[in-house]
């Protein structure tokens, strides 16, 4: 290895530190960038820091009656979060020792387990707010884990194997990659999965008051204090997480480290940032052109998500995807 | 790492058969030709239903220039840039002229749900994606992608041989998901736009197999549907000014 490199463990911790450093960053940034959208100076980019950082000085209060669940589920949700950036290609183009812990489908897995557990603690607490969230999530989740699943047949069919580098390096290789059916329909439907995770707008509002439309929002409405602070820095960091998959893994996988010098990965901290802002701008620019369906419509953008991801797995499936 | 680095390149540098950049991107046009369709069970509004037509026709027609360029027919062109007056622009006009008369811009509403008539056809066209595949009528397997056989070497003006395979499939996915269409919604605009739509999947499917055909027969096609326009103008007319409802819901008798 060269002089100068930095050790491959430093850089796996640095995937993890990256993802949730930067997390509520790329949030700031979209929230930034929809309030100028629509005509308003909007809160500062470092407001969900300040966000944080309040939230952790507060009291932490617990429903009458809720069980040591509902406290230890953040802590869980976050401790998920922090371990899929070990098997995604967050910073560089070769895998990682750890990331070979969990394929893509063992990522899902991860982050449907923090969701999982979000809800239940939801449950715990007996108000009908939290209560209708994880329910609702769980409904729409029915529909849209098969896409994700759909999604990793389409990689796995691409490219031999299920894990995320391989895909990566696959798209890297040619302009034929690109423009396969497969990948596009496959990318589509992961960021409509992405829109319906990270509850945006043609799902649900993502900032804003009680209403009834409320899926992800609703969950964590008993919560207060460091554990509240905990899950929203949590749904800030899958945001980022599904983020990177979308980017490193099949839209725009340049950019990351070749190496392990010092600064490439700088640069590729930096590319990173920049692509996941790219993103939330795209993302910003959805949230305002739409209106937010109706709950009864969701199933039809999910049903969308999934027709996507079949037809991508069957043009493969001739060969000709 | 060396080990798992190496263990992963020998995945990354032998990927199963891509298929070429003209494959591809008329694989995605293909695709896309689908998708418009099954666009057209979400969309309520008639005059968005033409609209959603008028794309699709345009993505045939930018096929025919890919397939004009790639294997170098430069009547595609021709047939390409009729297609585009015809089913982008004329068809879409009468098809408005017509509902004009009507007061109606709402389909009616089909016998099953939204989401119900994507799943059921997506379970129609996987029908037909497969029978194509079965039927072995393509002249390059899967998998033998990137071999360019012999007797094509020529009229593929060197891009490698295209399996027609998939586009072929997706053809007939996006005439049976037509049927479908036409089978669910119970308005006589819907049930119209349906059979044009399956006069594009007609012609997508002409295109990728057949592209050295004639351009006489394919503007003959593309007659038979000017014909098939101005039938299901009157019909529209006729039936609205009968019942005055576009709905075919009350079509229940049969009369001598």
């Amino acid at each position: 290895m060269a002089s100068g490199a930095l050790p491959i463990p430093v850089i796996q911790e640095l995937q993890v530190v990256t993802v949730a450093a930067a997390a509520p960053g790329v949030s700031g940034v979209i929230a930034k960038v929809e309030a100028r959208l629509q005509g308003r100076r909007g809160p500062r980019i470092l407001q969900p820091y300040y966000d944080l950082a309040k939230l952790c000085r507060k009291e932490a209060l617990a429903p009458e009656g809720a069980s040591w669940f509902f406290l230890a589920a953040p802590l869980v949700a976050v401790t998920c979060y922090l371990t899929v950036p070990l098997l995604i290609p967050v910073l560089t183009s070769y895998p990682l020792p750890l990331g070979y812990m969990g394929d893509i489908l063992g990522g899902g897995f991860i982050l449907a387990l923090a969701s999982f557990v979000v809800a239940v603690a939801a449950l715990e607490t007996g108000s009908p707010y939290a209560q209708m969230g994880s329910s609702r999530a769980k409904t729409f989740g029915a529909i849209a884990e098969p896409v994700v699943l759909f999604v990793v047949f389409t990689v796995a069919l691409v490219t031999g194997t299920d894990l995320p580098y391989a895909l990566a390096a696959t798209v890297r290789s040619s302009a034929g990659q690109i423009v396969r059916p497969a990948h596009l329909l496959a990318s589509a439907a992961l960021f409509m999965v992405i829109l319906y995770e990270t509850g945006r707008i043609p799902v649900e509002t993502h900032t804003g008051t009680n209403e009834f439309g409320m899926i992800e929002e609703a969950r964590p409405f008993e919560h207060s204090g460091p554990y509240f602070a905990l899950l929203k820095w949590g749904s800030a960091m899958k945001q980022l997480i599904l983020f990177t998959i979308l980017l490193n893994v099949f839209v725009a996988p340049w950019g990351l480290a070749a190496t392990a010098r010092p600064g490439d990965v700088v640069v590729a901290i930096a590319a990173l940032a920049g692509k996941a802002i790219a993103l939330g701008v795209v993302i910003a620019v959805i949230d305002n052109s739409f209106a937010k369906l109706r709950l009864f419509k969701i199933t039809e953008f999910a049903a969308g998500a999934f027709l996507l991801a079949v037809l991508g797995v069957f043009t493969l499936y001739l060969g000709g995807g | 790492m060396a080990i798992a680095w190496t263990g992963l390149a020998a995945h990354v540098t032998a990927p199963p058969a891509v298929p070429s950049v003209f494959g591809g991107s008329a694989n995605v046009i293909a695709v896309l030709v689908l998708l418009l369709e099954f666009g057209m069970f979400r969309q309520a509004l008639l005059r968005d239903q033409i609209r959603l037509y008028a794309a699709q026709s345009a993505a045939v027609s930018v096929l025919a220039v890919i397939v004009a360029a790639a294997k170098n027919v430069p009547e595609l062109y021709v047939l390409a840039a009729l297609s585009a007056a015809l089913k982008v622009v004329i068809v879409p006009l009468v098809m408005r002229r017509v509902l004009r008369g009507a007061d109606e811009e709402i389909a009616g509403s089909g016998t099953l749900g939204v989401a119900t008539t994507v799943l059921l056809a997506i379970a129609v066209g996987a029908f037909g994606f497969f029978t194509v595949g079965t039927l072995g009528i393509a002249d390059v397997a899967p998998g033998t992608a990137q071999v360019a056989r012999p007797h094509h070497a020529g009229s593929f003006d060197g891009t490698g041989a295209a399996p027609p395979e998939t586009a072929l499939g997706l053809a007939m996915a996006v005439v049976l998901v037509a049927f479908v269409l036409m089978i669910v919604r119970r308005d006589v605009v819907s049930q119209a736009i349906g059979f044009f739509t399956l006069e594009n999947g007609v012609s997508l499917a002409a295109l990728v197999i057949a592209a050295h055909m004639p351009l006489i027969l394919e503007v003959a096609f593309l007659f038979d549907l000017l014909v098939a326009v101005v039938v299901f103008g009157v019909l529209i007319r006729v039936h609205h000014g009968r019942g005055q409802s576009l709905s075919t819901a009350e079509l229940t008798r049969l009369r001598g």
